[in-house]
């Protein structure tokens, strides 16, 4: 009987003990980070957007990234009208260049436009977490664990720092607790942040080169109420990449 | 009480039927008179409720605001042949004028003068002052214009002296350089600066609607200037009109409302009066239609058509009109073939259709009395209480000719008939009656009035069966007395077995064999509950319209225009508050344009920023020299700009097919053709071959188009750089008059979904943020999800208010509750499967056929309540009686409301027919439900 007590209250004092180990905001959101900026890597890429007439397009694309995402560059494979156009984001996606074969020109596009759509699509350069931005931009909240698209997951809130110009005033964000494979994002209006503006769905998580890579993601506009599927074909990780490479003469190759 | 009442009706009837048929006359008549007063609105809002904010609004909008009632022509054709038939039908619709009221009103000035004549013998002055502003409207009303603009051009005017104030800041900074130049070379060169800097500067730029419309306005400045300067460049032969056109054009767009393909031009006729005045609508869409046939015969090549607020009531009160007569006809022959064939006879029938002629016009008088107007869904009024009110004449025509086949007289045959078959008559109607009337406490003034007026209308019908058909029976039956004497007895009552006795040989196994009954109704029922929770709402209000212009051109502006005619509409209180709503508005994703007057008036602070950079025009355009010639040795530099113009478009291109900005991508094909088609044109390149091809002609061809061009350019841009103010009441009456009211304190704000309204989801989602912007919003769109809600709520509370109501009304009845709640059980799963059959069926939920649920509940409860009052009153063992009997008279009194309700199936309004499939389908399950079920139940009892 008495060392049944004891057991119950090792137990009882053990609680809040292994309460304390529990990871906070600070530390999933880092492991998140460090999941989405790895050093470098390549991967071949299927995104289907809606065209303003309501047609659904289909582009298959390369991109390096280097510099923990630091520097990226895309190259249109298909359909064969944009093959060769290639784009180049330095800085975290805030300069971007463009190269177009069919008039073989250069052309820089504004900087500060991570805010702005990418390609037709309804991802902005800013929604994958370019840089460290869900560390420097958003203040991370642990909020109660949740079953999210059939994974047990952290739930975090995070809300945008005073200081931030970042285009939504909060983040949700479901971490997968075995990969912290952030599997659903919800993104909150810049000025409401009880309006629910996008919400990005991964799945079909897969490891490679030892780290876990959703190789689907949709994003859901409930603004504009449409949707852009961004399919991984092919991904490797840590891959030897030169600096030539984001350049615009390594625009042009 | 009621006992007394009936037989004293009855001994009437009998002893003075000729008395009887004057009431009748007489009533028949008064109601006639009310008849008259009935007018038909085919208008959404009017089925909302009156205090509904949004319809306060969106009555306001109409009241005040003629721009918010409109005519549109649709033309479509090839460019300059739809150009030149809107340049000659606009001032053709100007000029139409209401005659069709010049008698009556001259009537009623001269009664007026004739007054006034008499006024002045007695020196009344001040009540002829009163009168004669009376003489001056009536005065007004004569030869009516109906029009009083027709918008199909933007005004130019406006914009030759104020276009750059009106520019954005930010588009100004990129665009200035434009302006800057007069000549060719220049301006090209600045063009292109200025196209990578505004496209290249901001991706943004293009990527909404409104700037994607912007960039194929720029470029269509771009694609008109080329094919000048390729006709300058061929023939030398340019006039200078086309010069002028070509730089108006490039600095102010398009002044036609072209459709994108250019194969497509809208003219938008505001009226002289609101939607409120029926009689114009009525005459100015005929004087419309008139005007565009007319033109048409000399336009064989062109298409038009008629569509907008003012067409779109028109055909709807025409078709309503057509439908509401054809339909009653049909139910009306339909019942009447049934009725001969089940009683194999056709004089009884004959007396019981007259019966529902009379019933029918009461039931409409009563209407006007009750509520003056039928809306959409209460215009269905004769064909319900049709379907309903036959039953009463079986019954009483039934229980009349029983007993006068076994030989009473006529006197005791119908104060027996009143007694029977009057009592059951009476309880029934009342019973749906008060079902009817339980919708008058819902929300929703179409659910209310649907209430009242059928309610109303069933009393009515029921009175025109107790004092109509009775007075024709007793007529005819003294006839056969007469001529029964006259042949000395010799002719008798041929009494004819006319019950189903298959429906009582059905009844009664199933009552033996319950256990199979339940078991069936249970997997039916499963069956059909489940296909109901499947069934789903149709959004798309066109699938209720009837198959005419005004509803299907709302498609070809919707493909040619990619803009919704459906939009929401928003009024503000100052130019300030509309500029705010509309920047809020214009940033929501389900928006793709807003139009507002804030466009037209740029507020203080905005003018002030814009200034600067408009002076920094002047300044540069005034003092640029114009030259008066391209000369040779400028060829090389004029070559690489129209080089580097190619390149630019080619990447605005490639940028457009990337963003997936299909317009922008399109406009661009037109000009440098299409990169998956090597055989496409690239007009850009032909006018580099030009140049190349002939040196010394392109010289000549360049100088003389410059000559014309660049004091013109000049010219303009120097008119359009003022830096004067722009007051609010300095705009042009027509600008003023589209986006404010007549006091000048409203602005009306419009807002176009940049999505398809007839898909649910995306129809919620723009109400919601359109409301969400600002509460004041309605227009179709806000209103149609209200009028949903509305309905759904309405529905739900209708259906269970009336449930109690009829329940308490039948524990009245049986005074056992076990036996109201036994004759519930086939109405309460008929409703069920209802729905079921609805969803397998096709028929969606909308806002007309959810009507027919709270109806169903008062129409289906007479099944279950016939059977069970047989039941009781034959007693244990009788089940065949009461099916083969009784059994026969449901059936055919379900086939009489069926026929009714399924008349409406061939209506030409499509909601109508969805309306009355349900119906249908529902009288159809209660009736299913009452045979199936309740032998199983009865047969549990007895047993």
């Amino acid at each position: 009987m008495n060392k049944l007590m004891i057991s119950c209250l090792i137990a009882l004092l053990l609680v809040p003990a292994l309460y304390g180990q529990e990871l906070m905001g600070e530390d999933i959101v880092q492991k998140v980070n460090d999941l989405f900026n790895v050093e470098s890597g390549y991967a071949k890429a299927k995104m289907t957007i809606v065209t303003t007439s309501g047609q659904k397009r289909t582009f298959i694309y390369d991109s390096w990234s280097k510099n923990k995402g630091e520097k990226n560059l895309v190259r249109y494979l298909e359909p064969r009208r944009v093959k060769g156009q290639a784009t180049l984001m330095l800085n975290n996606a805030d300069d971007i260049w463009m190269y177009f074969p069919r008039t073989q020109r250069v052309r820089k596009l504004a900087s500060h436009a991570k805010k702005q759509k990418m390609q037709g699509s309804d991802f902005s350069y800013e929604d994958m977490g370019s840089g460290d931005a869900f560390i420097n931009d958003f203040s991370p909240k642990r909020l109660k664990d949740e079953k999210m698209e059939g994974y047990d997951c952290y739930k975090l809130e995070l809300t945008r720092k005073p200081d931030s110009d970042v285009s939504y005033s909060r983040l949700i964000m479901w971490v997968i607790k075995e990969n912290f494979v952030p599997v659903v994002i919800d993104y909150y209006d810049e000025d409401d942040p009880t309006l629910q503006e996008k919400r990005l769905v991964e799945s079909d998580i897969r490891v490679i080169d030892d780290i876990p890579t959703a190789m689907k993601v949709v994003m859901y506009n409930k603004n504009d109420n449409t949707q852009t599927e961004l399919e991984l074909l092919e991904v490797k990780y840590n891959i030897t990449l030169e600096d030539s490479m984001f350049t615009e003469r390594g625009l042009k190759k | 009480m009621r006992e007394k009442i009936l037989k004293k009706l009855a001994n009437w009837h009998t002893s003075y039927p000729w008395r009887m048929a004057l009431v009748v006359l007489l009533l028949t008549v008064i109601f006639a008179a009310f008849t008259r007063r009935l007018s038909i609105t085919m208008r959404t809002s009017d089925l909302l409720p009156e205090r509904n904010p949004k319809v306060i609004q969106f009555n306001k909008i109409i009241d005040e605001f003629t721009t918010a009632t409109n005519l549109i022509v649709v033309v479509q054709g090839e460019e300059k042949r739809i150009k030149e038939f809107a340049d000659k039908l606009a001032p053709q619709i100007l000029e139409t004028r209401d005659t069709s009221r010049n008698d009556s009103l001259q009537r009623q000035i001269d009664k007026l003068q004739k007054k006034i004549d008499r006024l002045k013998a007695k020196e009344k002055e001040s009540k002829i002052a009163e009168l004669q502003p009376e003489i001056k409207t009536l005065q007004s009303q004569m030869n009516f214009k109906l029009f009083q603009r027709v918008d199909y051009k933007v005004d130019v005017d406006f914009l030759r002296n104020h276009m750059l104030m009106l520019i954005k800041e930010d588009d100004l900074k990129n665009m200035k350089d434009v302006f800057m130049d007069p000549n060719l070379i220049g301006l090209l060169t600045n063009l292109n600066n200025s196209m990578e800097k505004e496209y290249v500067g901001r991706e943004e730029s293009i990527s909404t609607r409104e700037k994607e419309d912007g960039a194929v306005s720029f470029l269509e400045g771009i694609q008109n200037l080329v094919l000048n300067l390729q006709k300058a460049t061929g023939d030398g032969d340019i006039s200078d009109e086309e010069i002028e056109i070509a730089v108006d054009k490039l600095l102010f767009g398009e002044p036609y409302a072209l459709s994108y393909d250019k194969k497509a031009l809208i003219l938008n006729a505001i009226p002289n009066f609101t939607l409120m005045d029926r009689n114009f609508i009525m005459s100015s869409t005929v004087a419309v239609q008139a005007v565009v046939d007319n033109l048409l015969k000399d336009f064989p090549d062109v298409e038009a058509g008629l569509c907008g607020a003012i067409p779109k009531e028109h055909d709807e009160q025409i078709y309503a009109l057509r439908s509401f007569g054809y339909t009653t006809v049909i139910a009306f022959i339909a019942i009447l073939l049934l009725l001969m064939i089940s009683f194999r006879m056709w004089v009884a029938p004959v007396f019981a259709v007259i019966n529902l002629m009379f019933g029918v016009l009461w039931a409409l008088g009563s209407a006007a009395v009750v509520v003056g107007q039928l809306n959409m869904i209460t215009s269905m009024l004769a064909v319900i209480v049709l379907g309903l009110g036959i039953d009463f004449s079986i019954h009483l025509i039934s229980g009349f000719t029983e007993r006068r086949a076994a030989g009473d007289t006529i006197a005791v045959a119908m104060e027996s008939t009143f007694l029977k078959s009057g009592k059951g008559i009476v309880t029934g109607a009342m019973t749906t009656a008060c079902a009817f009337y339980a919708l008058v406490v819902s929300s929703s003034r179409a659910m209310k009035e649907m209430g009242l007026v059928t309610g109303t209308g069933l009393v009515a019908i029921l009175l025109a069966t107790m004092l109509c058909l009775p007075v024709m029976l007793v007529w005819r039956e003294r006839l056969r007395d007469r001529r029964r004497e006259r042949r000395k007895g010799v002719e008798r009552f041929v009494e004819r077995d006319i019950s189903f006795r298959f429906l009582g040989r059905a009844g009664e196994w199933l009552s033996k064999n319950y256990a199979f009954s339940i078991v069936a109704s249970i997997v039916l029922s499963a069956l059909l509950i489940w296909s109901a929770s499947r069934i789903r709402w149709d959004y798309d209000y066109r699938n209720m319209e009837p198959d005419v212009p005004s509803i299907w051109l709302l498609d070809t502006i919707m493909e040619k225009f990619d803009l919704s005619m459906d939009y929401a509409l928003v009024l503000a209180d100052d130019v300030s508050e509309s500029y705010d709503l509309s920047e809020k508005y214009r940033e929501l994703g389900s928006v793709a344009i807003t139009e507002d007057i804030s466009v037209f008036v740029p507020s203080e602070e905005q003018q002030k920023k814009r200034i600067p950079h408009i002076k920094e025009v002047l300044e540069k355009i005034q003092s640029a020299r114009v030259k008066q010639a391209v000369l040779p040795g400028e060829l090389s530099v004029l070559r690489d700009e129209i080089g580097r113009l190619e390149m630019n478009i080619m990447e605005m291109q490639d940028m457009a097919f990337i963003g997936g900005q299909d317009k922008v991508d399109n406009k661009c094909k037109e000009i440098v053709g299409d990169p998956e088609n090597p055989n496409s044109k690239n007009i850009i390149q032909d006018l580099l071959q030009m140049l190349y091809s002939n040196v010394s002609a392109s010289a000549r061809g360049f100088s003389n188009f410059q000559r014309n061009f660049g004091p013109y350019f000049k010219e303009s841009v120097i008119r359009m750089s003022s830096t004067e103010s722009i007051q609010l009441e300095e705009l042009p009456v027509t600008i003023l008059d589209r986006y404010s009211n007549r006091t000048r304190d409203q602005f009306l704000i419009t807002v176009y979904p940049a999505g398809s309204i007839y898909d649910g989801e995306f129809l919620n989602k723009f109400a919601a943020d359109v409301e969400r912007v600002s509460e004041k919003a309605t227009g179709m769109p806000p209103l149609f999800v209200a009028l949903l809600k509305i309905f759904g709520r309405d529905g739900r509370n209708a259906i269970i208010l009336t449930l109690v109501v009829v329940f308490f009304l039948l524990w009245v009845d049986f005074k056992k509750p076990g036996h109201a709640l036994m004759a519930m059980i086939p109405l309460a799963l008929g409703v069920f499967w209802m729905v079921g059959l609805m969803n397998l069926t096709g028929i969606q939920l909308s806002m007309m056929t959810v009507m027919g649920l709270p109806l169903i509940i008062g129409i289906g409860i007479d099944d279950g309540v016939h059977i069970l009052h047989r039941w009781r009153s034959e007693g244990k063992g009788k089940i065949q009686i009461v099916f083969s009997s009784t059994g026969k008279a449901i059936f055919l009194t379900s086939l009489t409301t069926m026929f009714a309700f399924g008349s409406l199936m061939f209506s030409a309004f499509p909601g109508w027919g969805m309306f009355g499939g349900s119906l249908f389908l529902g009288v159809a399950a209660c009736f299913l439900t009452t045979v199936i079920i309740l032998p199983g139940i009865l047969g549990i009892i007895e047993k």
